[in-house]
């Protein structure tokens, strides 16, 4: 599994990054959804396509009975598109903590056993930070990746996983959305069980 | 928390003056009564004030309730330049005053100067050391440094004196739960719902743990802070009614239909299955054939 390679499409990253800027001082989390293209036989190597994000909580994120909810009705969504759940985002409570948490190694485990090639995205705080000032085109959050016989493990530290946006643009776009204050739209499945007429798939965001 | 109809108000308002409307004092005090967090705005908008002499000379003694709230807000936006001249200008009205002191140690937190922030606050609970506040900083404290367990001990020792302090208990129950000490959490919604057994919350939140913690006891347990949610929401509640759902299915699971109240807990899954589906067509018509098809993937409704 070690050298597959990870690309997230635009609309994914842009709405996971405003899910966690729409709550600042909370831990969010959501799940991926995308495909696995494997190497029929080619020299390429298999790559997981991140081509939407469902942005689930932004409380409590240690209960399990609305997480189990939303994996099931997630994916029984995605399906008739045949997409899968390919990862999990996290974004944590505290600006200087970089840490992958208990509750997202152990929701992590959840789908990496139905999905061996799991993302495990976490959102870095002092990249989204640099953001404006920079022009690096490397996304705002860090990979993990793991294997029946590891943990969780950065996959920048050996280099061989790596993450890359669908379109360069990403983070410019993504820019021009944080500066018309985008994130206020984002709807999450918590707001969904509040307000059931709230859609968890954000619809109109891109409109 | 507020109502809607005062969020609805606070929102109004806040558009008006954003828009060169005034009624900036108005706002300010409104955010103040509904204890809303609008830093940005209430930097703006009260620092506007503040730096316009007349408009602040008309407040009389409100104008130091105003530094006050600016500092608070400033501290939230990372303006600790504008926090500190506002504790300054504070300090100078009210020397010795512990209500600028907690401004003072908090201002070090902001800055992340962790030590100075508790020889503040060492300093002050020395005078009154039951300063409420204050045992809540060192709380907030030990969380914003990412230690969870040591958060957790200071807000059971402020609990051993101020037992009856809603809030505080929903804080180490939430505390608990981040660290997944599910049993500790579940003890803390017991000694809320003993307090407030008519608030539908936290015989849900009780629910969402016990039903995370899983076994055949728990669950069913769990099933029953459902029921009583709903009932205390007059069905209103959807988190409730999925809950219902999940613990049916996690009962069967592990019962394998062999349960001798098989008949009322039939009843009762698909009662919560229907008014689920009402709710959705009534208000969400788009996600109806879905949520139909979850739920007839568990087996709730046929």
């Amino acid at each position: 599994m070690a050298d597959c390679r990870y690309q997230i499409s635009q609309g994914a990253y842009i709405k996971l990054v405003l899910h966690a800027l729409k709550h600042r001082s909370l831990s969010v989390n959501g799940l991926l959804l995308g495909r696995l293209i494997e190497n029929d036989g080619g020299a390429a190597a298999p790559a997981v396509q991140i081509s939407d994000a469902v942005p689930l909580s932004h409380s409590q994120i240690g209960i399990l009975p609305y997480l189990e909810l939303a994996l099931i009705q997630v994916e029984e969504h995605f399906a008739s598109e045949g997409l899968g759940v390919v990862g999990y985002y996290h974004a944590n409570e505290r600006h200087d903590d970089a840490e992958l948490s208990n509750a997202a190694r152990k929701i992590g485990d959840h789908i990496f056993r139905y999905f061996p090639q799991a993302a495990l995205l976490l959102l870095d705080s002092k990249k989204l930070q640099d953001l404006p000032t920079g022009k690096g085109r490397d996304p705002v959050v860090r990979l993990f990746t793991r294997d029946s016989s590891r943990s969780w493990r950065s996959a920048g530290s050996q280099g061989s996983a790596q993450l890359t946006t669908k379109e360069p643009s990403a983070n410019a776009v993504l820019l021009d959305y944080i500066s018309t204050e985008k994130w206020t739209e984002i709807v999450d499945f918590d707001d969904h069980l509040d307000d059931i007429s709230k859609d968890w798939l954000n619809p109109n965001l891109f409109k | 928390m507020a109502t809607a109809v005062e969020e609805a108000q606070l929102n109004q308002l806040e558009i008006q003056v954003d828009n060169g409307g005034g009624g900036a004092w108005e706002y300010l005090c409104l955010v103040r009564k509904l204890k809303a967090r609008r830093s940005d705005k209430v930097l703006k908008h009260g620092l506007f004030i503040l730096n316009n002499p007349r408009a602040r000379s008309k407040l009389g003694e409100e104008e130091f309730t105003l530094y006050e709230q600016v500092a608070f807000a400033a501290m939230d936006c990372r303006r600790n330049d504008i926090a500190k001249d506002c504790i300054g200008a504070l300090f100078k009205k009210f020397p010795g005053s512990i209500r600028v002191g907690r401004l003072e140690g908090m201002l070090y937190e902001a800055k992340g100067a962790w030590s100075e922030a508790e020889k503040v606050y060492t300093r002050l609970l020395a005078d009154s050391p039951l300063d409420q506040v204050i045992l809540k900083r060192k709380v907030a404290m030990a969380k914003a440094q990412g230690n969870s367990a040591a958060a957790a001990e200071y807000l059971n020792k402020y609990l051993e004196t101020f037992m009856a302090d809603h809030d505080a208990w929903r804080e180490l129950a939430e505390l608990y739960i981040s660290i997944q000490m599910y049993k500790q959490a579940a003890f803390c919604y017991e000694e809320l719902i003993l307090c407030q057994p008519a608030c539908p919350l936290y015989h849900l939140a009780y629910a969402d743990v016990l039903y995370t913690m899983g076994g055949l006891e728990n669950l069913q347990a769990a099933k029953k802070y459902y029921s009583s949610t709903i009932n205390l929401t007059g069905g209103k509640n959807t988190r409730a009614l999925y809950g219902i759902c999940l613990c049916s299915v996690a009962i069967n699971q592990l019962t394998k239909g062999r349960n001798k109240d098989e008949k009322d807990i039939s009843d009762l899954q698909s009662l919560a299955a229907e008014g689920l589906l009402r709710d959705y067509k009534e208000r969400a018509p788009k996600k109806l054939s879905l949520v139909t098809t979850t739920l007839r993937n568990i087996k709730m409704v046929s």
